[in-house]
């Protein structure tokens, strides 16, 4: 009797943990028959001559997962772009837009597991490949009408256009976009005997300005978060080194110039007139006053001008430091808007929100309510755009002449771009941070993403 | 009257003719059986559902590459993903940490609280209640909140613990504790340790409470001193919760800190204050791998279930029960 109780809960157990492990499991899935790794929901979509029209009276529903929603020093210019297009745009044509906050990029990628619809994404650039091969990312060109398309793309950069591009397709439209700025702190720079309107153009002039300012302020003279993730390719790339090959298919970024140019950070950051922290600490420390001079995005231009009134000192900026008589090559900041609609009339409804984000008016509100650039150029001359905000904030006319040698941000190859980029990050960390041979540190991380590329 | 107050169980009542037993019908036999399964049911299958289901679901994903995009299939790769993982050097690097921080916090889970909990024992009525009520604070503060007060503190230019060194001359330049190697793990080690004191020594203040007071009063009229009665009695009376504590902290030191590397250092600089729950998590979460996370959460359930079992093995031996 013993043996048979035994056996019978035994038998229970195991059935009822398999009858539910069956239940659930990804081959029960309707969606099953679909291609291994390949999306079904995207799969509906596809760019035909014209789009279905959209209907008012019954507007179609479009969710928007955006980082900048999720930031402070951001939040209220997104909010404000949402809401004036679906009071203006979106109501007349039949869309609401609604704004989902990712402040980590990871709520996107969760809602897409989990089955909800993510139509639109604003999406970092490095790893929009690893999304495109992953999480049906469409390219513009299958989605949306080529006519439609061509016509609104007039009139934006074509360095900027070419940054959301994989393999000849626009994966991403370039939507809030920066070069770095070295933000400087007027009070801390005339402090220590130096002019903030004739601010350090090279590397050893940042060295030796930091150090004046150390020396006579007491207070930090330069920071560059080790962890920053992008401006450290404008580095490398203003000194002759690179990245990434050309082919897309391997890193290079342990190469001699690439190392001289690590290597002059480590010196700088080893100085005693470097600020010590993360990227936030970093920026926090400028805003609160104790810091002469930080590189940053534009994008967190609004924030700084608000710490800075407050604090009672005057921000300067400059172009990204060069390396000799070498201009400096700056690499973008920001994020494309990447797109996922399934179904046409969906599809409808996201392009009229990329159409009005983009357009004149998007801009307008995305450079004057956030901070970062117009990538319609012109609006910066326009009197009805943002002319007088240009000229009230000069911080913008070197990001905009920053754009004519702008070179993209790498978009780390295929599947494991999120270990890519966190190897890349954690070599040239230890690089700078500690007094390791970056030529070792740097081949090392090198071979490593090289090995997981093959 | 009295035939109605017989039981089939109970031998018949005097003076009355002796029945046959009636013949239980093959349906109630069968309800009878079934009966403490039935009792069962709602637990096993809850458990089924919430432990059983997700743990051959990870048995299962281990050997396959799969994004978890619905959709999509994941793909049968073998023993691809171990093969990986056991070349990743950064989960090597977590498995090391994982081991710092599990042994690090035996001192926050067993020894801190074993001492505050003897200290305040012996405190009268009010005192003792406020003490053990500012240790247990923490413990119920969340974790982000918590995350964002030591950031505060802990900030390498504007934070109060640099301000107060450099005002000491303890030290020359501030430190960014979260950025620094050689400081993130031991910063969160502490957090995670400071928050766990609480839990733990209202744990052992109620195994305190179970012991005869006829013991201490022995020692003392045997001259006995406070630590050698602490050592003698106070240790092996409370040694059931000494075991319990340490399986408790050994085996949930990897979750516990999990939410302050996330929040705070996001297991940077370089790896070097990361762990395995949280490569796991990123593997999943962050790279949309989930085989590869399965892989890793496999061994790592192997190598927890041998030291579950052998604390369990060392509980049942080394306990001692005052019954």
């Amino acid at each position: 009797m013993q043996r048979w109780t035994k056996g019978t809960s035994l038998i229970m157990a195991i059935a009822a943990a398999f009858g539910l492990t069956a239940c659930g499991g990804p081959n029960n899935d309707p969606d099953g028959a679909a291609a291994a790794e390949t999306p079904s929901a995207a799969s509906e979509a596809s760019a035909s001559s014209s789009l279905p029209a959209l209907d008012p009276a019954n507007p179609t529903k479009v969710t928007f997962y955006s980082y900048s929603l999720a930031l402070p020093t951001m939040k209220a210019g997104m909010e404000q772009l949402i809401d004036e297009f679906n009071e203006t745009a979106g109501k007349e044509k039949g869309v609401v837009v609604e704004g989902v906050p990712d402040a980590t990029f990871q709520q996107y990628k969760a809602d897409i597991s989990a089955g909800k619809p993510v139509d639109i994404v604003q999406h970092a650039f490095s790893t929009l490949d690893s999304s495109r091969l992953s999480l049906g990312f469409k390219a513009y060109e299958d989605v949306f009408p080529k006519e439609e398309l061509d016509k609104h793309l007039e009139g934006i950069s074509p360095n900027a256009l070419e940054l959301g591009k994989i393999d000849g397709k626009m994966y991403g439209l370039a939507f809030t976009f920066s070069t770095p700025i070295l933000f400087i702190n007027g009070k801390l720079f005339e402090e220590a005997g130096l002019d903030p309107n004739t601010p350090p153009k090279t590397w050893d002039e940042v060295k030796k300005a930091a150090l004046q300012i150390k020396e006579k302020t007491g207070k930090d003279g330069f920071g560059l978060a080790p962890n920053n993730g992008w401006t450290t390719e404008g580095i490398i790339l203003s000194n002759g080194g690179t990245i990434l090959s050309a082919d897309r298919k391997q890193v290079e970024f342990a190469g001699d110039k690439s190392v001289e140019a690590i290597r002059m950070w480590q010196d700088l950051y080893h100085s005693g007139a470097h600020a010590v922290g993360s990227d936030t600490e970093v920026s926090e420390q400028f805003m609160a006053g104790n810091l002469g001079m930080l590189i940053q995005s534009t994008s967190m231009h609004s924030g700084i001008k608000k710490a800075s009134e407050a604090g009672g000192w005057k921000v300067y900026g400059a172009g990204l430091p060069q390396f000799g008589d070498q201009p400096s090559i700056p690499v973008n900041s920001g994020s494309v808007l990447a797109v996922r609609p399934d179904s046409d009339i969906k599809a409808a409804a996201v392009w009229e929100f990329v159409k009005f984000v983009t357009g004149n008016r998007g801009y307008t509100i995305i450079t004057s309510q956030i901070g970062y650039l117009p990538l319609r150029t012109s609006l910066a001359d326009d009197p009805n755009g943002l002319k007088d905000f240009v000229e009230a904030n000069p911080l913008y006319r070197i990001n905009l002449d920053q754009l004519s040698r702008i070179h993209p941000v790498a978009i780390w190859p295929g599947e494991y771009a999120a270990e890519i980029a966190t190897a890349f990050t954690d070599a040239i960390v230890k690089s700078v941070m500690t007094d390791a041979d970056v030529k070792e540190t740097l081949t090392k991380a090198q071979d490593d993403i090289n090995g997981m590329l093959k | 009257m009295s035939q109605s107050m017989e039981s089939p169980a109970l031998p018949p009542l005097a003076g009355t003719v002796p029945r046959a037993r009636p013949a239980v019908s093959r349906r109630a036999l069968l309800a009878r059986r079934l009966k403490p399964y039935l009792y069962l049911l709602p637990a096993v299958v809850l458990l089924g559902i919430w432990m059983y289901r997700p743990l051959l679901y990870t048995f299962y994903l281990a050997f396959q590459k799969w994004s978890m995009i619905p959709g999509t299939d994941p793909i049968y790769v073998g023993l691809d993903n171990f093969a990986r993982l056991f070349r990743n050097e950064a989960f090597a690097d977590s498995i090391g940490n994982t081991v710092f921080y599990t042994v690090g916090m035996l001192p926050f889970s067993i020894l801190i609280p074993l001492l505050l909990a003897s200290v305040t024992d012996g405190m009268s009525g009010r005192a003792k209640n406020v003490y053990r009520a500012i240790f247990f604070v923490p413990m119920i503060l969340a974790p982000v909140s918590v995350g964002a007060i030591w950031r505060w503190l802990f900030h390498p230019s504007n934070g109060l613990v640099n301000l107060v060194l450099m005002k000491l001359d303890a030290i020359r330049q501030p430190i960014a504790y979260f950025s620094d190697p050689d400081w993130a793990k031991w910063i969160i080690l502490f957090i995670t340790g400071w928050k766990m004191i609480g839990f733990s020594t209202l744990m052992f203040s109620s195994a305190l409470t179970g012991i005869n007071r006829e013991y201490y009063e022995a020692a003392a009229i045997d001259g006995a001193g406070r630590f050698r009665t602490f050592l003698r009695i106070t240790v092996p009376l409370v040694s059931p919760m000494i075991l319990f504590m340490l399986t408790m902290s050994i085996l949930f030191a990897s979750q516990s800190t999990f939410a302050y590397i996330d929040i705070l250092t996001a297991g940077g600089p370089y790896g070097s204050s990361t762990n395995v729950y949280y490569e796991m998590y990123k593997y999943a979460f962050g790279n949309l791998n989930v085989g590869f996370s399965a892989a890793a959460s496999l061994v790592f359930f192997v190598v927890f279930g041998v030291i579950a079992l052998g604390l369990n093995g060392l509980s049942r031996r080394l306990s001692f029960y005052d019954n």
